[in-house]
C-alpha cells in the first residue's frame, strides 16, 4: 500500500484496464482513467454506456471482473483490502436516495459514525445538525425521510453521504429521480461541495451542470471511455462521430 | 353383570387356592426373610405407570383426579407393597408405544390379556374378568339382536376386545365394524346415527349408561378375557411380582371386591348438572390445561424464532451447502405431518437413542420444529422484501454486512414479517392440541378427559371451544398492539 500510495501523492483514484461483466454481458471493456485530488469529473454517455457500473466498481459495490482500481491509495481490487475502510472514504449517493425509513432524518446521518465508533451519540448529533445545516435542513432533523420531498430526500443522503467525512464522494445519477423544480437545490449543494475542494465524480445527464462545475467531462459508450476532455473542448468541439451524435441528442 | 363376576370368580377358585397355598408354605418355610425380599426389590421405589385417558370406569378424571378401578386398585398395591406410582394418562395405544420404548415401567389399562400381546408384554395375574356387551340409542326399538344389524354399521374402540368380537361375527350378520378411539366418541356416534350400535366392555358400558350416556344395552353379555397389567417382556420382573403379590392380598381381605362395588354396583348417582355446572365444575382442569396450551405455545414459539432466524438467513446465504441444509430443513418440516413428528420424538427417538424424552419435550420439540420451518420463511420473505438498495446504501458507508443487517434491514424485514409471525403463533397455539395424542395436558385433552367421565361431549367441546376464542382474541389483540408499539 505505501509503495502505491508514493506514487499516487496527487491522484486520488486510478484505474487500470478494468473489466466488468455480467454473466456472458461485457458492461466495461478496459476502461483506463486517473483522478487527481479536488478534481470535479462528470460522466456523461448513453443509458448502458456502463457509467454507474463504472461508479460503482469504485467503492466495489460491483466486484471487478479483472484490472486495477487504486482509491485513496486502497487497491480495493486486492482480496485482502477491508472494503469497509476504503467505503469510509469514499462517499456515495445514489439516484433513489436509499434513506433508512425507520429512522430519523438525525439518525440516517449518525448511524455510521456511531456504529463505526468514531464519534458518541452526542458528537454524532452534533455534527449531523452541521451537515443538514449545510444543506438547509436544520429544521428536518427529527422528521422521517417518508415526509420529505425528492429534493430535499436526496440533501440529506448527501449529508449522510459525508458524515464520515469522505474525501472522494461519488453521485449516481443524484438527481434523474427528482422532479425538475427540485433539481436546482440538489445542484445547488453539489455545487457547493466542487467549489470546496472535495474529489467529485458525478454520473448525470444535466449536461448543463456537468459544463458548468466539472474540471473534466468523460464521454463513455458501449463500456469504454469514447472521448474525455475539459467541458468547454468536449461540449463545444468533441472529437469523435459516436460524441457528436451523442450530444447532437441531448442538447 | 352379577351373573358375570360371580363366573369370573368362580373359574379362577381353583388358581386362586394354589395362590393362598404356595404363599401359606412360603410363609410357614422361609416365611419373613422371603416375604421381606420379595417387597425390598420394590420398597422405596417409583415407577412410571401408563394408562389410557378415557376408560371410564377403569381410569377417568374426576374434578382433574384420575380415578377408577385400576387407579384404586394400582394405589392400594403400591402402598401394601411399599412403591411409589407415578401415572401418566397416555390414552390406550400410546400407553402401550411407551411400554415397548420403555418410556413407562408398566401398563393398566383395563387391557385385555391376549396372546398376540403376551409375545411383547408380560402380564400379572387377571384382576378383571370382563365381556362385551352390545348397546344402542336409548329411543332406537330396531335393533334388538345381531340380525337387525345386517347392512348397518356399528362401532367398537381400536384394539379393545369389543373391535375383536364385533369383527368376529360382522360377516356373519352382515355388518360393518368402524373403529374409533374413545369410548365418549363412540357414545356420540351411536346417539348421531353415524353408527347404529356400540360393541364394548360390559364395565364400561354399565358405567356409560348409568352416568347418562343415552344409551342402552340391548344384548346378553359375552364372556371375554381378563384384564391384566402389563410390563415389558422380561423387564421389571420384580415389580410383577410384587403386583402379583399385592392382588392376592387384596383379593384375600376383601378391599378388592369393595373397589368393584364402589364403581360397578353403584355407578355415581350424581345428577347431570346444567350447562353452567358442567363449565363451573370442569373450569380448574380447564385453565391447566390453557396454561399448559399456552407455555408449550411460548416455549416453542420462542425457539422457533431463533431456529427460523438461523435457517432464514442461511437460505439467503451465498454459501450453497448451507443453503441446502436450510432448504433441507424447512422441506422436512413443511413436508411432514406435525402428529408425525409428535410421535416420532415420544415414541421412536427413545427407542432409537435409549434417551428418555418427556412429553413436554416432545412436544416443544414437535411444535418449535414446526413452527422453524415456517418463520424461516417468514424470515427469508421479509428480509428479500427490503429494498436492496439499502443494504447498498449502509455498505457504502462502511458498514459491515452483519452491522447492515442488524441496523438497516431486518429492523425493516421484522415490520413486515409481523403479521406472518402473529399469524404463525396462532397457528402454533391451536396446533399445540394435537399434542393431546401423545398424552400431553393441554387445553383440547383436559376436555376430553372431562367428556370422557361425564359423556357430555358436545357442551364440553363447546366450552373448551370458547376458551380457545377467547385465548387466541386476546393474544391477536395483545400482539396488535405490540405492533403498532414498537413498529411504528
Amino acid at each position: 500500500m505505501s509503495a502505491v500510495t508514493e506514487q499516487s501523492s496527487q491522484l486520488k483514484i486510478q484505474v487500470k484496464d478494468l473489466h466488468k461483466s455480467f454473466g456472458s454481458n461485457n458492461v466495461l471493456k478496459g476502461i483506463d482513467l486517473d483522478i487527481r485530488e479536488g478534481e470535479v469529473v462528470c460522466v456523461i454517455g448513453p443509458s448502458g454506456s456502463g457509467k454507474s457500473t463504472l461508479l460503482r466498481c469504485l467503492n466495489k459495490l460491483e466486484d471487478i471482473t479483472s484490472g486495477q482500481v487504486i482509491v485513496d491509495g486502497f487497491d480495493v481490487t486486492d482480496p485482502k483490502v477491508d472494503i469497509n475502510e476504503v467505503r469510509r472514504h469514499v462517499g456515495m449517493v445514489f439516484q433513489h436516495f436509499n434513506l433508512f425509513p425507520h429512522m430519523t432524518v438525525a439518525e440516517n446521518i449518525m448511524l455510521a459514525p456511531v456504529e463505526l465508533k468514531k464519534m458518541d451519540k452526542a458528537q454524532a448529533r452534533t455534527r449531523a445538525l452541521e451537515l443538514l445545516e449545510r444543506v438547509g435542513l436544520k429544521d428536518k432533523a427529527n422528521a422521517r425521510p417518508a415526509s420529505l420531498s425528492g429534493g430535499q430526500k436526496q440533501r440529506v443522503a448527501i449529508a449522510r453521504a459525508l458524515a464520515m467525512a469522505p474525501g472522494i464522494m461519488l453521485f449516481d445519477e443524484a438527481t434523474s429521480a427528482l422532479d425538475p423544480e427540485m433539481v436546482g437545490e440538489v445542484l445547488q449543494v453539489i455545487k457547493e461541495l466542487a467549489d470546496s475542494g472535495m474529489t467529485l465524480v458525478l454520473v448525470t445527464h444535466e449536461m448543463g451542470f456537468a459544463r458548468e462545475v466539472g474540471d473534466r467531462v468523460i464521454f463513455m459508450a458501449d463500456g469504454v471511455v469514447c472521448e474525455q476532455g475539459e467541458p468547454e473542448q468536449l461540449f463545444g468541439n468533441p472529437q469523435q462521430e459516436r460524441t457528436r451524435d451523442f450530444l447532437s441528442k441531448v442538447l | 353383570m352379577k351373573n358375570k363376576q360371580r363366573v369370573a370368580r368362580h373359574g379362577r377358585l381353583s388358581r386362586w387356592v394354589a395362590a393362598a397355598a404356595i404363599g401359606l408354605m412360603a410363609l410357614v418355610i422361609g416365611a419373613p426373610s422371603a416375604m421381606a425380599q420379595g417387597n425390598e426389590k420394590v420398597d422405596g421405589q417409583t415407577y412410571v405407570i401408563g394408562t389410557d385417558t378415557t376408560f371410564a370406569p377403569f381410569e377417568f378424571r374426576q374434578n382433574g383426579e384420575l380415578t377408577g378401578i385400576d387407579m384404586d386398585i394400582l394405589q392400594k398395591i403400591a402402598d401394601d407393597q411399599g412403591f411409589k406410582v407415578e401415572v401418566r394418562s397416555l390414552g390406550f395405544n400410546a400407553a402401550l408405544a411407551a411400554l415397548s420404548s420403555n418410556q413407562v415401567d408398566g401398563v393398566i389399562a383395563g387391557m385385555s390379556i391376549t396372546d398376540e400381546r403376551k409375545e411383547i408384554y408380560d402380564f400379572s395375574e387377571p384382576y378383571f374378568e370382563s365381556g362385551v356387551q352390545m348397546a344402542v340409542a336409548k329411543n332406537n326399538d330396531d335393533i334388538k339382536a345381531y340380525e337387525d344389524l345386517n347392512g348397518k354399521t356399528v362401532v367398537a374402540k381400536t384394539g379393545s376386545e369389543g373391535e375383536t368380537y364385533a369383527k368376529s361375527i360382522a360377516k356373519k350378520y352382515g355388518f360393518t365394524v368402524k373403529s374409533l378411539d374413545q369410548s365418549a366418541t363412540m357414545y356420540e356416534s351411536v346417539k348421531a346415527g353415524s353408527a347404529v350400535a356400540v360393541f364394548d366392555d360390559y364395565p364400561v358400558l354399565a358405567y356409560g349408561i348409568a352416568q347418562g350416556n343415552g344409551l342402552k344395552t340391548v344384548t346378553d353379555k359375552v364372556p371375554g378375557g381378563s384384564y391384566g397389567f402389563a410390563v415389558n417382556k422380561g423387564k421389571n420382573t420384580a415389580l410383577l411380582a410384587a403386583f402379583n403379590d399385592g392382588l392376592a392380598e387384596m383379593k384375600a381381605n376383601g378391599e378388592y371386591q369393595e373397589i368393584l362395588d364402589k364403581y360397578l354396583s353403584d355407578p355415581s348417582a350424581s345428577t347431570p348438572g346444567n350447562f353452567f355446572d358442567l363449565a363451573a365444575k370442569s373450569f380448574p382442569a380447564l385453565m391447566t390445561g390453557l396454561w399448559h396450551t399456552l407455555l408449550v405455545t411460548a416455549i416453542s414459539f420462542a425457539i422457533a424464532m431463533v431456529l427460523g432466524l438461523v435457517f432464514g438467513f442461511m437460505k439467503l446465504s451465498g454459501n450453497i451447502v448451507l443453503r441446502g441444509i436450510a432448504t433441507t430443513f424447512v422441506n422436512i418440516f413443511r413436508g411432514t405431518p406435525l402428529l408425525l413428528w409428535a410421535f416420532m420424538f415420544y415414541f421412536g427417538l427413545p427407542q432409537l437413542t435409549g434417551w428418555e424424552i418427556s412429553v413436554w419435550t416432545a412436544g416443544v420439540l414437535t411444535l418449535s420444529l414446526n413452527a422453524g420451518a415456517y418463520v424461516a420463511e417468514i424470515v427469508r420473505g421479509g428480509i428479500q422484501s427490503v429494498d436492496p438498495g439499502q443494504l447498498e446504501a449502509s455498505r457504502s458507508l462502511g458498514l459491515g454486512y452483519g452491522k447492515s443487517m442488524q441496523k438497516v434491514v431486518v429492523p425493516q424485514a421484522f415490520k413486515m414479517m409481523t403479521p406472518s409471525l402473529i399469524n404463525q403463533l396462532i397457528i402454533s397455539l391451536k396446533d399445540s392440541s394435537l399434542l393431546l395424542a401423545i398424552g400431553f395436558g393441554e387445553l383440547l385433552y383436559q376436555g376430553q378427559q372431562i367428556y370422557a367421565a361425564n359423556f357430555r361431549v358436545t357442551e364440553t367441546l363447546i366450552i373448551v371451544g370458547v376458551i380457545y376464542f377467547i385465548a387466541i382474541m386476546a393474544l391477536t389483540k395483545l400482539a396488535n398492539y405490540a405492533d403498532r408499539r414498537f413498529n411504528k
